[in-house]
Parts: C-alpha cells; sequence; structure tokens
C-alpha cells in the first residue's frame, strides 16, 4: 500500500513537473542593443526599445515568457539560424537574401532612410546625394545598401564611406569627413535632436519593413503566436502608445525613466497599461 | 715516470679502436686508437683541425663516430644497447669555453649534476659541490655567477663540476685555449694537482710545460691519424717522425719553456 | 549634468564588462603559453613527424584573422554546450600558441647549444638537460619577445562579441556609445572623448601587463645573464 502510494505521488510529481515546464515555455530573444529607438542598454542596464517592448507584449499576449539577450549584429543571424536562439528581434529588414536563411515574421514597421547633413552646409537632399559627395553610412545596413544600389551602381559618382557603428559616420559628419549620412529615420531624428549643427534635409522612401525572425521552419511553432500577438497588439491602444513614447522624438533618458516607471504593469501583464504608462512619462513636460 | 707523479700505472680503463669521424666531406678521424691505463695521463698534441677534439667527443659520444669502437672498464661505449647516460657519468668533460650553466651559481653548477644524475639529496649534494669548489680554490665564490668569473675561475669551477661526479677519468679539450695568458696558470695548477694525484686524463693542450711536467706520454695526432706516441723525453730529444720534432720546435718556440708551475 | 559626469555614469559599465575581458585575456594567455610551449619543444626536438605537424599547426593558425577564428570556434562548440568565455578564450588561445611558440622556439635557440652539451656530458638525459638547463634560461630569454605578443592579443579581445551574448569591454562601449550620442545637447561631442576613454583601458591593460612582465624579468634577473650586444655597464 505505502510502496504504491509513493511510487503514484512520484508519478504525480513527474507530470506536474512537466506541465509546469511547458506551461513556463521561455524562448530566448537575441537582439542588437546599439540602435536606438528600436533597442538599446539604457542607462540602469535595462535593455529598452520599441523592438523589446512589442516583442515583451507579445509575449504576454501569447502567454511565454522570454529572455532578451545582447548579441552583436552578426551572431544574431548565425545563432537563430543555427537554432540556439529562438527569435531575433533587431530592426531586421525582410530580405530576400535573409529569407533564406531566417523565417520572418508579418512586418511591423516600415521604415525610411533620412539624409542628415550639417545645417549650415547649404544642402538639399539631391546636392546631398549629388556626384562628388561623400555619403556615410553603417556597414551592412539597408542605408548602405541603398546607397550602393540606386545611386553607385547606377552611375552617379559618390563616396560610400563604411562605418562599423552609426554615430561614428555622424561623428565624422561633424568633423567635416563626409558630406551626408544615410540612416534609418528614427534613429536619425534622435541624432538630429541631440546636435543642433545637424539636420534632416530629406527622406527617401524606402519602404522596408522590419520583421521579426526565428530559425527556418520555425521549429517552436512560434511564427503563428507572434503573428497573432502583433495583430492583437496593433488592434490595441498599446501600438500607438508605443509608437508615440519610441518615435515622438522624446529624449532617451526620459524614455527610460518612464520605462522604469511603467515596468511594474509589465509584471503585472498588463499590455494597455504599460504601453499607456510609458507613454504618458516620455511625452510628460 | 715524470716527477712528481705518485703510485704506478693501474689496468686499461679506456680504449679506443680504430675511430673513424667524417664531417661532410672531410674525413677528420682516420683510424684512431689508443689506450689509457688507471692513473695515466696522456697529453694529446698537433696543428689544429686535425680531429683532437673530435676524438675526445667521439670518447664520449657527444659526437658519434661513423666507425670504430670504444670501451670503458670492458663496456663497449659504441654498443647500441649501452646507457650512454650512464657511460658520461663515469666520464669527466672540461671544455675549452667551459660551458658553464649560466643561470646558475658555481655551487649550484658543481651541484647539479649530483642533484639530477646520482640523485643525491640537495643537502649532501651542496657539501659536495662545496668541496670541491674549495679543492680548486674557489671556495668564496660559491654564490657568484659564471658572469661575475674570470675566465680562470670559469675554468676551475669547470674542473669541479667534472671532479664532482667522482669520473674514472677526465677528458680536457683544450681548457686553457680560451683563457688569458695571466689566467692560464690558475688552471694548469689545478690540473697538475689532479694528475699527480692520480686522476686519469686525455688533455688536448698546446701546454707543453705542463705536457713535460705530467704527462706520461704525449700523443702528436695530424691529418687525422696519430702521428706518434711516447714519453715526453722520447718526443722532445729522440722523435721518430720528422714532422713530431719539427712541431714541438715550433710549439716551444711560441709558448716558451713554462714548468706550468 | 557636465560632460564628465555623463561620460562617468557611461564608463562605470565598463568597469562591469572588465572581468569578462580579463578572464578571456587570462585564459587564453594560459592555453598559448602551454600549448605554445608544447609545440616549441616538439618542434625544436622531436621527430619529421611531430615537427611537420607543429609546423602545419602553425602555418594554420597564423593564417587565420582572430574574427574568423571565433566565429568557426563558436560555429562548432555552441552545439556542445561550451561556456562563452571558454570557447572565446580557447579559439584565440590556440591561435596564440602558434605565435608563443615561435618566440619560444626562438629563446630556445638563443641558449648557447654547450649548454645541452655539457648538460649530457655530466650524464644527464635529454629531459633532464632540457628541464634544469635549457629551459629556465630559454625562459628568461624568451619574457621580452613575449610581452609583445601579450599586447597584440590585448588587442584581440576586442573580437570576442562576435561570440553571441558575450559582453566584453568593446561590447559594452558599443552598447553605451549610440544611446550617448543622442543626449541632447552635447551627445555628438561626447562620441571621441568616450572612445578614448575606451582606448585608455585597453592601454592600461597592455601597460599594467607589460609592467609586470618587466617586474618578471627584473626578479629573474641573472647577473651577466643577457642576450649578446648589451651594453656591460
Amino acid at each position: 500500500m505505502k510502496k504504491s502510494l509513493l511510487v503514484l505521488g512520484c508519478l504525480l510529481a513527474v507530470v506536474g513537473l512537466c506541465m509546469v515546464s511547458a506551461a513556463a515555455a521561455t524562448y530566448k530573444v537575441a537582439s542588437d542593443t546599439t540602435w536606438p529607438p528600436f533597442e538599446w542598454q539604457a542607462g540602469d542596464g535595462q535593455l529598452v526599445g520599441f523592438d523589446l517592448d512589442v516583442m515583451r507584449l507579445i509575449a504576454i499576449i501569447e502567454d511565454y515568457n522570454i529572455e532578451i539577450v545582447s548579441y552583436s549584429w552578426d551572431s544574431i543571424f548565425i545563432d537563430v539560424g543555427n537554432g540556439s536562439v529562438d527569435i531575433g528581434a533587431s530592426g531586421a529588414t525582410i530580405t530576400a537574401e535573409r529569407e533564406a536563411v531566417v523565417d520572418f515574421s508579418a512586418p511591423y514597421w516600415t521604415s525610411n532612410q533620412a539624409v542628415i547633413v550639417m545645417a549650415d552646409s547649404g544642402l538639399n537632399i539631391a546636392s546631398a546625394l549629388s556626384a562628388g559627395m561623400k555619403i556615410g553610412a553603417q556597414i551592412g545596413t539597408t542605408g548602405a545598401t541603398w546607397v550602393q544600389e540606386q545611386l553607385i551602381d547606377k552611375g552617379v559618382d559618390v563616396k560610400l564611406v563604411d562605418f562599423t557603428l552609426y554615430p561614428l559616420a555622424v561623428l565624422d559628419l561633424v568633423n567635416g569627413n563626409v558630406d551626408a549620412v544615410v540612416q534609418d529615420e528614427p534613429a536619425s531624428r534622435a541624432s538630429v535632436a541631440a546636435d543642433a549643427r545637424l539636420s534632416i534635409v530629406g527622406v527617401i522612401e524606402t519602404g522596408e519593413q522590419f520583421g521579426f525572425f526565428v530559425t527556418n521552419g520555425d521549429p517552436n511553432g512560434l511564427l503563428p503566436k507572434i503573428n497573432d500577438g502583433l495583430q492583437q497588439l496593433k488592434a490595441s491602444t498599446a501600438w500607438a502608445d508605443l509608437i508615440t513614447a519610441y518615435m515622438g522624438g522624446a529624449a532617451l533618458p526620459k524614455i527610460e525613466a518612464a520605462w522604469a516607471a511603467a515596468s511594474s504593469y509589465l509584471a503585472a501583464k498588463d499590455v494597455v497599461g504599460f504601453a499607456h504608462a510609458l507613454a504618458a512619462g516620455a511625452t510628460a513636460p | 715516470m715524470p716527477a712528481g707523479k705518485e703510485g704506478h700505472l693501474g689496468d686499461v680503463i679506456l680504449r679506443v679502436e680504430d675511430l673513424h669521424k667524417r664531417y661532410g666531406k672531410d674525413e677528420v678521424l682516420k683510424g684512431v686508437s689508443l689506450e689509457l691505463r688507471r692513473g695515466e695521463t696522456k697529453v694529446i698534441i698537433g696543428p689544429s683541425g686535425t680531429g683532437k677534439s673530435t676524438l675526445l667527443r667521439c670518447i664520449n659520444q657527444l659526437s658519434v663516430p661513423d666507425k670504430g669502437r670504444v670501451w670503458l672498464e670492458g663496456v663497449e661505449i659504441t654498443h647500441a644497447r649501452t646507457n650512454i647516460n650512464h657511460i658520461r657519468a663515469q666520464v669527466g668533460f672540461v671544455f675549452q669555453d667551459f660551458n658553464l650553466f649560466s643561470h646558475l651559481t658555481a655551487l649550484h653548477n658543481v651541484s647539479l649534476g649530483l642533484i639530477r644524475v646520482r640523485k643525491m639529496a640537495k643537502g649532501a649534494a651542496l657539501e659536495r659541490a662545496r668541496e670541491e669548489l674549495a679543492r680548486v680554490g674557489l671556495a668564496e665564490k660559491a654564490c657568484s655567477y659564471p658572469a661575475e668569473l674570470s675566465g680562470g675561475q670559469k675554468q676551475r669551477v669547470s674542473i669541479a663540476r667534472a671532479l664532482a661526479m667522482d669520473p674514472k677519468l677526465i677528458l680536457f679539450d683544450e681548457p686553457t685555449s680560451a683563457l688569458d695568458p695571466e689566467l692560464i696558470g690558475e688552471v694548469l695548477e689545478v690540473m697538475i694537482q689532479l694528475a699527480c694525484g692520480g686522476m686519469t686524463m686525455i688533455v688536448v693542450s698546446h701546454e707543453m710545460g705542463f705536457a713535460r711536467a705530467v704527462a706520461d706520454k704525449i700523443i702528436f695526432m695530424e691529418g687525422g691519424g696519430i702521428l706518434e706516441e711516447g714519453t715526453p723525453t722520447e718526443l722532445f730529444t729522440c722523435p721518430r717522425c720528422e714532422r713530431t720534432g719539427q712541431f714541438l720546435r715550433k710549439i716551444t718556440e711560441l709558448y716558451g719553456e713554462t714548468d706550468g708551475a | 549634468m557636465s560632460a564628465p559626469e555623463i561620460l562617468w555614469q557611461n564608463v562605470r559599465p565598463l568597469f562591469d564588462a572588465l572581468p569578462v575581458t580579463l578572464a578571456v585575456l587570462g585564459l587564453l594567455l594560459v592555453v598559448g603559453l602551454t600549448l605554445g610551449a608544447v609545440l616549441a619543444f616538439a618542434q625544436t626536438y622531436g621527430r619529421r613527424l611531430l615537427r611537420h605537424f607543429c609546423v602545419g599547426y602553425e602555418q594554420l593558425f597564423r593564417g587565420i584573422p582572430p574574427l574568423l577564428v571565433l566565429v568557426i570556434y563558436w560555429g562548432i562548440l555552441q552545439s556542445y554546450g561550451t561556456p562563452r568565455i571558454l570557447v572565446a578564450a580557447l579559439a584565440l588561445g590556440m591561435r596564440s600558441a602558434a605565435y608563443q611558440s615561435q618566440i619560444f622556439r626562438g629563446a630556445i635557440q638563443a641558449v648557447p647549444p654547450g649548454q645541452m652539451m655539457a648538460a649530457r656530458s655530466l650524464g644527464m638525459s635529454r629531459i633532464q638537460a632540457i628541464r634544469s638547463v635549457i629551459l629556465p634560461q630559454a625562459f628568461r630569454l624568451a619574457i621580452p619577445p613575449w610581452s609583445n605578443e601579450y599586447s597584440s592579443v590585448v588587442k584581440d579581445t576586442a573580437f570576442i562579441c562576435v561570440i553571441g551574448g558575450l559582453i566584453d569591454l568593446t561590447r559594452q562601449a558599443f552598447m553605451k556609445l549610440a544611446p550617448l550620442s543622442m543626449l541632447r545637447p552635447i551627445g555628438t561631442q561626447l562620441i571621441l572623448p568616450y572612445l578614448i576613454i575606451l582606448g585608455l583601458f585597453y592601454l592600461a591593460l597592455t601597460y599594467g601587463g607589460n609592467g609586470l612582465l618587466a617586474l618578471l624579468e627584473r626578479r629573474l634577473r641573472i647577473p651577466g645573464f643577457e642576450m649578446k650586444g648589451k651594453v656591460e655597464r
């Protein structure tokens, strides 16, 4: 009698454990957190940004856990590709080449490239991209690709200067080593807001779209969840609030402080509450 | 019998038979044979490049002869199965360039062989090393490094190092050729003491005074072979070969008559 | 907040990332030293087949840039769940071994051949001679060129962030750089100073390490034991 009870108890414990772990599936999300306002590291070490919060909210909606880790850009694709990371969320433009290596979710953001010049240079968008100009861009970004494919390959005599990091391109612009910098619009706006000497002379509508991505073949069955969660998120007020908070031109420290204040909503799994608090805090005077 | 040597010669301790050694195209040793008795001192002389040093190195296999055999106390050194390290521990070697271990003090130079090869305890080895250094007159230099010693002192430490191993015989390869003239004397003094004390030695040298004083036999080598072997008196007064006489006269002119004392 | 205060706030996280850089640096030097010494001795005293292997190893690892060897090792070892710091240390360490082997070989060969002869003439076996006579001298001779390799290797550690998730000094600095550059009103002016400070970290590592090596060299100094050509004082 006692023995069979013991065996039964063990069996139940094992089943219980399995259920618990099944309920608490945790997926690893890798992001190159050097790219405000989509993903960056706040002063207190917290990883914040539009992409990351969308991931967090979708996870709440779809009831799974995520662990966000900071990976360098190249290693994200390698590791999602081989399955050691489950989801990539890093402002990745959906391209055919990348589709071959990973599986993308539905697009969640349409981005354009902005052209930054020195405010006193007298350049406009046409002259900034004309022959003889030196244009800086971060290596491997769609901005750099645009300059290569749409200008150089089409015979416009500009020089593309590669930079490992986008802030280094801005530094060279300020120092006069390049005439213009081409970079995603949100980041460009943030840079220009931080230095009165810079200005955006135009926006190139590339129509590129960002997507989250998972391992080819979606082994964890995550894409349906992500797409569904995304749909629900976009249908709620939280979506607009997120955009207000991150793309509204607020100073980064303000967003970081608002995030810290709003994080309790995340713990309480309150999607709408979190986004609302974030937006309110970011836009408060 | 040279004056000053005690005792008489014992049995044959070393036998060299028909050694040949070639370096590239040059045949440096063309069939050299000799015998050495216990307590005997033989000095090898001859023009440079005649294979004198090579002969010594072939004896303890620092150079491996192409042909020929060597026996130490009846044990064939040149046999493939002989433990050469075992043999070398019984044959002392003093180099022209001293070859003291530069990273060790004089004391440790002398004791290293005892510790590593004879497997002596460190304390006992250091004690013995001190004795040997005292024997060559360098007790106060025990803690000096080779770079801090003069040439003569270095060579004396080198002799002490060889002596510490209680060798059956010691091979000296031009021990004073790299020394300043004033320093030669102190080294020869030690060597004469050893010879008179009954140590079995083969010395390759130009020091005729030394040879006259302690050599039982002088061997004259030329062109890779032994031309003549005889007592100092024989070689100096009535050498069999013309060449021997010629060479000895030249050497005595150059180096003068020193009695080595 | 003033510029120095802002900079300091962004420099503090660098100290948190420093242990990662130090850990990889320390481990890779151990790997490189051990393997490099083994390769050096094998190549100097070993048989032909062993020598060829050593030469092959050196040519292979010296020809690959540090970035590439990190990526390749991570690709292979990842599936075995090897800890990241270990992967980085192994990758860079095995590469460094190829260079260190040359250093040690040079040092061994710089020991006068008479030393080995004297040791053997006392009856020491080859191994005893290497251990008691060659090695202590070669070690001292190897210290100056080794400090060059150390300096080179410090810079190599800046690449370890290609191993996903490894936050070293450089990666942490890059993470701080973008938001720093976007701080109003002087963000862009802080880019250069911040990068200079990052450089100072590496300078400190290089300088500090070389200082320790110089100290070691002094402690081990033997009167008169120097490379030929040094001026007698």
